[in-house]
Order: structure tokens, then C-alpha cells, then sequence
């Protein structure tokens, strides 16, 4: 089993998870700061939890798991207190893009999760399956109605 | 909407051009500091020990000591992001079983259960109940075991169900998901399975146990359903009965599960020695061969897949 402290391991793992947990957390956070910082808090999560893993697949669901699970605490965080989530600070954002932005981060966490996974992730339905634990069903059910809700949001076809 | 689409949006989204670097540099630090920490710790305690004190006042203390940090359900749940989870085993629908077995050279404690829906953010929408099991294993000797040395897919936890097959209902066929953590010395399992409820009338089993799927030479089911380890395995091995509510049981959905699920059980070993076993190694590895000695015909193929964790 290998250690995470290792400096070798640590820039193996930022290197290859960065990307992809930063954008499954900006389909949550409005703030690509707040999506930062949402990693960064998993990553050492990962270090001090040190959870054992039965192999690479493994170590990305559990990943992934904690990223939807940290930027949900974070805006159900700012919800409770009723602050506004820090602005977005995406200029160079063109507007369609951010029409679509903002219409995944209006769906429910549920939604967003498999629809990010299966758009910008490229995974099957089934591979969304393993990864978060859930029936191949659901998860069908849970893109079917997350389309449909993007849909109503962005009134065009999906 | 493509996926295209959907990409270029989201590719457009600023980050930091220097995250990775920032967030490497952020790890390397904690992982030193952790490590000092650490280093002091073993320290301290080894300085400790030169203070000769009474036997037994010591064994006193290490109990004490020993209880006061093993974690709960709840915490268990809080460390693998699940504060849902962490919630409902603070609560009513818990069920806090806290039962240890000695097996070997090992104490493996069942701690709790809970069922439902709702319990995970990722599960919400879900039509039907899942079940969190949490279990903890040390070593008796004292010594801990850590995320580094200890084999986490080397043991098994698993549901079992008097009158079912071992075969039919498992981790395996119950969706598990399995994680798993040391801290304070113990390891500590998080088991998320189907619904087990629906078992309810019926003795349900949490099984621990070295090795992979139920087999028979792990296990053996007696004339009358119940389920016990075979008298002949010699791995560490735990079996707790659940005190589920016989209320929450469901025939009907035990008999769909058992039409999808039941391949039948034999505890009738088939003797290897009527087996004749090759290996050939090829560019993807060994590939095994197992056939009948007296028929040439192929029983069993397969090549072992490497799962290193990079």
C-alpha cells in the first residue's frame, strides 16, 4: 500500500485528480475560489484520513464522493446563514457558458452530480454507477430528470 | 446540449493557474508536520515507559485510555464525509450493537447498523433503503495497525442470511460499497449494502472473515439454514447475529432478490485433486488453466488482471 505523505505521491495525485474535482466542484460552487478551496479540503482530507483503497477506481470514487460532499456542505453552509456564496468572478466566461454554468448549479445536488460525471466526464451510465455507489437505474433516472431540468432552465433542447 | 458543449463551458472556468503547485506545497507541508507530530508522539511515549510504574496501574491505564479513543459509529461516518450518516447513527433508528469477537491474534468489534433512505447526499432520490454497517479491528497485542502496512482487501465484511445461500446474499450481490480508515491503532470499516431489512424475519449475519467472496471452504450451512464458519478454516473469522426488527422483513421483495440472485450452495467440496492445474505465462500475465484429469475438456480459464494501486 503507498503511503500519501510521500512528495512523489502527492504530486501524482494533485496532478492527476486536480482537474477533474475542480470542475465536479464548480457544477456546485458558483466561485471557482470556492471550488479551490473545496479541493484543497478533500486533498488533505485524503492526507490526514488516509483511507485504504483496493485499488486506483476506488481511490477516484472516494475522491469524487468527498468533493460532491464538500462543496454541498459549503453551499448548504452559506444557505443556513443565509450569505451569499462569494461572486463568481468569471469574466472571461462567455455568456452562453455561463447561461449553462449557472443552470447545473441550480439543480439539485442529485442532478448535478451524474449529469457533470456523464457530460463533461465523459463516463457511461454505469461507470457513474460503481462510482457513487448508486443502482444503474437510478442513476439513468437521476440523468433523465436532471436533462429535463436543464431543459426547463435553459429552454432548449438538451 | 452535447458533451461538447457542456465541456466548453465548463473549460472556460478560471482557476488558478497556480492550484496545483499551491495545493502540492500545501500537502508536502501538513505531511511534514505530521510526521514531526508523529515523531514527538513515539517520543513522548517512549519516554513514558522509562517511568516504572506498577503493572497493573499501567494495564489500568492503557484500558482506560484504549476506551476513551476508540471512535463511534457517528465519527466513523463523520471521517468518510457522510454527516447525514453521522446523524442517523446518533439517532433512534440506529442500532448500537458493540459486540467484540477474539479471533487469532485479533479483536473485531461490531459496532452498529442503520438503515434507510436519505442517509447519503449522493442517495437521495433513492427508491429503496441502504444499509451502513460499521465494524472496528485491532490487534490484541496492543500493537496498531496503520493505513500504510494493513491489507484492507484482505478481509471481507459481509452480510449473510440464515436459509440463503451465502452465495446469493453478499456484498457482492447487495451493491456494497466498502471503505475503510486506521486511526488510534484500529481500522475502521464503513459497509454500505442494499437494504438488509427486508431479511428481517429471517437469523441476519454480519460475517468478518479472511478472504473474498463466501465460499465453501469459508463457510457451511447446516440442515436447518443457519450459517457458521467451516470447522477447517483457520482465518480470522467473526459472525454476529443482527437484532433487526421483524416488522421491517419483506418476503416479497426476499423472494424477487432470491429469483435474481440464488445460483443454489453445496457444502459438497470438489476434490482438487481431480483437477489438474496449468500455468503458461503470457504478455498480460499468467494464465491458469484448470481442467478435469480425466477429460481433456477446459473447466475453468482465466487470466489474474494486475490492480496495483499506482
Amino acid at each position: 500500500m503507498v503511503s500519501f505523505g510521500t512528495d512523489e505521491i502527492i504530486s501524482r495525485i494533485v496532478e492527476r485528480y486536480s482537474p477533474m474535482l475542480l470542475h465536479l466542484a464548480a457544477a456546485r460552487l458558483d466561485s471557482p475560489a470556492d471550488a479551490e478551496d473545496a479541493v484543497q479540503e478533500v486533498f488533505l482530507k485524503l492526507l490526514t484520513a488516509r483511507p485504504a483503497f483496493r485499488d486506483a477506481e476506488h481511490e477516484k470514487a472516494w475522491l469524487i464522493r468527498a468533493t460532491l460532499h464538500r462543496a454541498s456542505d459549503i453551499r448548504r453552509g452559506a444557505e443556513r446563514r443565509n450569505l451569499p456564496l462569494e461572486e463568481a468572478a468569471e469574466p472571461a466566461v462567455q455568456e452562453d457558458a455561463l447561461d449553462l454554468l449557472s443552470a447545473v448549479r441550480a439543480l439539485p445536488d442529485k442532478y448535478s452530480a451524474v449529469i457533470h460525471l456523464y457530460y463533461y466526464e465523459g463516463y457511461s451510465i454505469k461507470e457513474i454507477a460503481k462510482t457513487l455507489g448508486l443502482p444503474t437505474a437510478t442513476v439513468g433516472t437521476r440523468l433523465a430528470r436532471g436533462r429535463e431540468r436543464l431543459r426547463q432552465l435553459l429552454k432548449e433542447d438538451v | 446540449m452535447d458533451r461538447k458543449t457542456y465541456r466548453e463551458a465548463f473549460d472556460q472556468i478560471p482557476f488558478s493557474a497556480d492550484f496545483q503547485e499551491r495545493t502540492a506545497n500545501l500537502l508536502r507541508q501538513r505531511a511534514r508536520e505530521s510526521e514531526k507530530e508523529n515523531k514527538m508522539t513515539h517520543f513522548s511515549k517512549t519516554k513514558k515507559m522509562a517511568v516504572s510504574l506498577a503493572a497493573a496501574v499501567a494495564l489500568l491505564i492503557v484500558s482506560v485510555s484504549a476506551a476513551l479513543v476508540w471512535l463511534t459509529p457517528s465519527q466513523v461516518a463523520e471521517r468518510n464525509e457522510m454527516p447525514l450518516l453521522a446523524e442517523a447513527f446518533a439517532g433512534p433508528d440506529a442500532i448500537i450493537i458493540d459486540e467484540t469477537v477474539e479471533t487469532g491474534d485479533f479483536a473485531v468489534t461490531l459496532m452498529g447498523l442503520v438503515s434507510g433512505e436519505h442517509l447519503d447526499v449522493l442517495n437521495q432520490d433513492l427508491d429503496s433503503a441502504r444499509t451502513y454497517t460499521v465494524l472496528s479491528f485491532r490487534r490484541l497485542d496492543g500493537e496498531p495497525l496503520d493505513n500504510e502496512t494493513f491489507d484492507f482487501t484482505g478481509y471481507t465484511i459481509t452480510p449473510l442470511v440464515a436459509g440463503c445461500s451465502p452465495a446469493a446474499v453478499n456484498n457482492w450481490t447487495l451493491g456494497a460499497f466498502a471503505s475503510g480508515f486506521a486511526e488510534n491503532g484500529a481500522y475502521y470499516y464503513l459497509l454500505d449494502t442494499e437494504s438488509i431489512e427486508m431479511f428481517a424475519d429471517r437469523t441476519v449475519y454480519m460475517a468478518f472473515y479472511d478472504g473474498g467472496v463466501p465460499k465453501n471452504t469459508i463457510f457451511t450451512v447446516n440442515e436447518d439454514g443457519t450459517i457458521d464458519f467451516c470447522g477447517d478454516f483457520t482465518g480470522v473469522q467473526a459472525l454476529f447475529e443482527l437484532p433487526l426488527d421483524p416488522a421491517k422483513a419483506d418476503p416479497a421483495a426476499v423472494e424477487a432478490f432470491l429469483e435474481e440472485n440464488d445460483t443454489g450452495w453445496t457444502n459438497e467440496r470438489t476434490p482438487m485433486e481431480d483437477y489438474v492445474t496449468t500455468e503458461e505465462e503470457t504478455p498480460d500475465g499468467s494464465l491458469i488453466t484448470i481442467r478435469s484429469a480425466d477429460s481433456p475438456e477446459t473447466k475453468v480459464a482465466f487470466t489474474p488482471v494486475s490492480r496495483e494501486v499506482e
